[in-house]
């Protein structure tokens, strides 16, 4: 091989491996390049992370779910607002931490007059795991849990079989704190990573955790189905703020190709070149 | 909606008996007795303060809550499909109002009692306008409570099954405990007669004192609704729709003297009014003229165009009372005995 021949491939090499290194780079922060309906769920340790302004939240990375319309029959069920929230998700010291965000211009935390009806966003999971409920509030067999947060401060913890069966735990497991500013809510739901009673979703059984989002525009007259929805999502255990694996192992494979396709042309190119020259001699 | 097996009395699927009120509006002196008896019993505290579950109101009028017959809910004219309805707000209904008590009482200011300031509408705001011109003005007194409808479209309009008809007798409640304050209930209403407590997040409304009718009180007696016991020129008979050998079965379904408020809302209500009779026009030298002074069509808008016969049916029984001839229906509108006034426990095992 000449010198030449080796400067060629070198110079492959390396702009390959830039290609590589950069696709990697951009491509962590990008949640969007996982599959559409995963959120992942970060692990850390001794993160504090139960309130909606807590530093930890700026390297958790947030997925955006689309909202719309539930299905509803009461009345003006598809005027609603809201039609994307941000959501995050920790797993740390036993604690399983939510964060919702969304964009709400008028801050609706008060039900004093009867015609107002205060924000408010909720988290539904299965309450069984096992397999997955219908969408709109469960089934009669098939029971979820709901994390509902109401802007006049109210926490409720839900069991529900059904539209119109939603009936609040007694004693709630689950906390949520949240905060409005320039036009945005942010609500933290905390709840304790095992398990308390048969009917609360059991929070470390799977990778997958099946998960669906509310939201409720107060000022807009939103309440009860009156509501924004996602589709079923599921929440992934167990990917670090790094960068998950998934979508690393997807653009290193394109990064390889990518090298090897470089290299092997220049090679072909400087091979077919050094023929020539022989040739012409 | 089903045909009572023992009756001829339409009452809603799967309701046993219906209990129903007659209030005969030719009675009714504006005095808010049945209001405050309410009140006292049941909307005192606890976020229920601004609510009025009996009112009376002066008609023509606002009403209470202001502008309630325009406010939507109730059902389309085929009765099929609910109509949307708007959820009154707290002016409307009137929020309580601040006295310059500590000033007068306690600073010595010399000014009048009054209102610090927002005193602008109230319930019964309006009370005594009415309407019309000098010497032919006109205004009557206009009792309300929940109608306890057939068709009630307040349960209808609960996404959670939380306000009920209950079978025994037709009474509708609001299950405080399935309750969740989306307040569908209080918009679907056209008689605004379910209201949201903000204390407790849950919508309210009268239970024809059903503790009262159930005998629960004190002394195991069965009593009507305070409203009723309490008026003082007992302008209410109570007692159920279906129980043919009662006044207000007569009077409903015998004579139909006495008709329900805005038939049109189709919610099928069970109080019922004996239409105001009032004397007919003055000239402007006092002599009296055969022109009605409630104009018919306002009490049409009311109570439907049946209150032509209605008023047609007293009117004719009157004449025949003036002269001297048993009428049945005079009778039943005149009668003082409470055993009748009020018969609840007739379909007691």
């Amino acid at each position: 091989m000449t010198d030449e021949r080796t400067r060629a491939l070198a110079t492959a090499l390396v702009v390959g491996a830039l290609v590589l290194g950069s696709t990697i780079a951009l491509a962590s922060p990008v949640v969007d390049a996982r599959p559409a309906h995963e959120i992942p769920v970060t692990e850390r340790s001794d993160a504090d992370l139960a309130s909606p302004t807590a530093e930890g939240w700026s390297s958790v990375p947030a997925s955006d779910v689309a909202l719309s319309s539930a299905p509803s029959s009461v009345p003006n069920a598809a005027d609603t607002s809201v039609e994307r929230v941000h959501v995050q998700a920790v797993r740390s010291d036993g604690q399983f931490y939510v964060r919702l965000q969304w964009e709400d211009p008028t801050r609706n935390t008060s039900s004093e007059g009867p015609e107002q009806f205060v924000d408010a966003a909720a988290v539904q999971f299965p309450a069984d795991t096992s397999s997955r409920p219908p969408i709109a509030m469960g089934g009669q067999d098939n029971r979820v849990n709901v994390w509902y947060w109401g802007g006049d401060g109210t926490t409720q913890e839900i069991l529900a079989g059904g539209a119109g069966s939603t009936t609040p735990f007694p004693s709630p497991a689950v906390d949520a704190n949240a905060a409005y500013e320039d036009g945005t809510w942010t609500v933290v739901y905390t709840r304790s990573v095992a398990s308390e009673s048969a009917n609360r979703t059991d929070l470390d059984s799977t990778d997958t955790l099946d998960v669906a989002f509310a939201v409720w525009n107060g000022g807009n007259g939103e309440r009860a189905g009156r509501k924004s929805v996602s589709e079923w999502h599921y929440f992934l255990v167990g990917t670090g703020p790094q960068g998950p694996p998934y979508q690393t192992l997807l653009w290193t494979v394109a990064g390889i190709a990518i090298v090897a396709v470089v290299g092997v042309t220049a090679f072909g190119v400087r091979r077919a070149r050094g023929g020539d020259d022989g040739g012409g001699s | 909606m089903s045909t009572n097996e023992e009756t001829n009395v339409n009452v809603a699927e799967g309701i046993d008996h219906q209990v129903a009120m007659v209030m005969d509006l030719n009675k009714c002196i504006g005095c808010q007795t049945c209001t405050i008896a309410c009140k006292s019993l049941w909307t005192e505290s606890g976020g229920s303060e601004y609510m009025y579950w009996n009112n009376v109101e002066t008609k023509p009028g606002e009403g209470y809550p202001r502008g309630w017959e325009d406010s939507g809910g109730g059902w389309t004219d085929d009765g099929s499909e609910r109509q949307t309805g708007e959820i009154p707000s707290r002016e409307d209904y009137g929020r309580s109002w601040e006295f310059n008590h500590s000033e007068i009482m306690y600073e010595g200011s010399d000014e009048p009692l009054r209102p610090r300031e927002g005193a602008e509408w109230g319930p019964n705001w309006d009370e005594d306008q009415g309407a019309g011109e000098y010497p032919n003005s006109y205004y009557f007194y206009l009792p309300r409570i929940c109608n306890h409808c057939t068709h009630p479209s307040c349960v209808e309009a609960c996404p959670r099954q939380a306000i009920y008809k209950r079978e025994e007798d037709g009474i509708i409640l609001a299950d405080q405990e399935r309750c969740r304050g989306y307040r569908y209930c209080v918009e679907g209403c056209p008689y605004k007669k379910v209201y949201y407590n903000a204390v407790s997040k849950k919508s309210e409304k009268c239970i024809f004192c059903y503790p009262r009718v159930e005998g629960e009180g004190p002394d195991g007696e069965t009593y009507a609704p305070a409203c009723a016991e309490e008026c003082p020129p007992q302008l209410r008979l109570v007692g159920f729709l279906d129980d043919e050998d009662g006044p207000i079965y007569k009077l409903v379904e015998e004579y139909e003297v006495a008709l329900p408020l805005h038939p049109e809302f189709r919610t099928e209500p069970n109080v019922y009014y004996i239409p105001p009779y009032a004397p007919g026009q003055h000239t402007e030298d006092g002599e009296s003229v055969d022109v009605d002074r409630i104009p018919r069509q306002y009490l049409r808008e009311l109570f439907g165009d049946e209150v032509d016969q209605a008023l047609n049916t007293i009117e004719r029984e009157r004449q025949r009372a003036r002269q001297g001839a048993d009428s049945e229906l005079m009778e039943l509108l005149q009668h003082k005995n409470p055993a009748k006034q009020y018969r609840l426990g007739v379909f007691d095992d």
